[in-house]
């Protein structure tokens, strides 16, 4: 991927049809390091499916036989030094995180991108779920959590254009929203 | 044009051909594997200098005839291996990507 975005997108795409009622995504820049964790509680993985998740030839869709949203991932942050991994639970505390690591001086690490433009598609495709955004960098901290928002809404869906509207322009804006 | 006939032609060195047979009819250059797997095109001959599981897999996604590693890379045993098992057409150069491009170019 151009983005990490784009990677964004299609890990939590997965989050999405794992059932997850709840999405946090945290992007944290520090010391030279970019670490990227996406966290669900949605149904999780067995261990036998975590162990081989960045193997190009697994997949949870069955079009196709190789899913390449995890190994994509684990490429684009072992180019530059970093790590990918894994973890997922099917327990009481079901859920799945996956966390990649960049070191952000490699000419090889992709810039983040229009992470505002995938955080309006992620809750226009699911308007239903939470989502929990954090951009943490050198100069400020960005967040957003659409169960804060949802509480100011009331009964406005969180996929009305004025909204996504609103969201886009928070999460771009210099100030925090 | 067979893809065995391209190498021949092309000068390149076979590292794996389950499929000599297979019919190249159009070329495709990129090294950012998430734009090759939407931008490549079934029977593409594919060059790039990426070599790990990924290029395997995207190459089977987008059924392109062949990859040609340039720049003198190569697959280990293990990659060459899977190559194998996945039926994928790999050969290596040292020409450059745009060199062995254009060569491809003015065959096809």
């Amino acid at each position: 991927m151009k983005e990490l975005s784009l990677n964004i997108l299609d890990i939590a795409k997965n989050s999405v049809k794992a059932k997850a009622k709840l999405i946090e995504i945290v992007i944290d820049e520090k010391d030279g390091w970019r670490r990227l964790t996406i966290r669900d509680d949605g149904c999780g993985m067995p261990p036998e499916m975590v162990a081989t998740v960045t193997d190009p030839f697994t997949t949870s869709r069955t079009t196709r036989p190789v899913g390449m949203g995890l190994p994509l991932l684990k490429l684009a942050a072992e180019q530059t030094g970093g790590t990918l991994s894994v973890k997922s639970s099917q327990g009481d505390d079901h859920g799945t995180e996956v966390t990649a690591t960049f070191a952000m001086d490699h000419l090889d690490c992709v810039p983040v991108g229009d992470y505002a433009g995938t955080m309006v598609t992620l809750i226009q495709g699911s308007p239903e779920i939470d989502f929990s955004f954090t951009y943490r960098r050198e100069g400020g901290e960005i967040n957003l959590e659409t169960a804060q928002m949802r509480e100011i809404l009331g009964d406005v869906p969180l996929d009305t254009p004025e909204v996504l509207a609103w969201v886009y322009k928070s999460l771009t804006a210099p100030e925090q929203p | 044009m067979t893809v065995q006939a391209m190498a021949e032609a092309l000068r390149l060195t076979p590292l794996c051909v389950p499929e000599p047979d297979r019919e190249v009819t159009g070329g495709y250059t990129g090294d950012l594997l998430s734009w090759v797997m939407g931008n490549a095109q079934s029977g593409d001959a594919w060059i790039t200098i990426m070599s790990n599981d990924n290029v395997i897999a995207v190459a089977v996604l987008t059924d392109v005839a062949c990859v040609i590693l340039s720049e003198g890379v190569t697959l280990d045993e293990r990659l060459l291996a899977l190559a194998e098992k996945k039926s994928v057409n790999v050969f290596s150069t040292e020409l450059s990507s745009f060199a062995v491009g254009a060569k491809a170019a003015a065959l096809l």
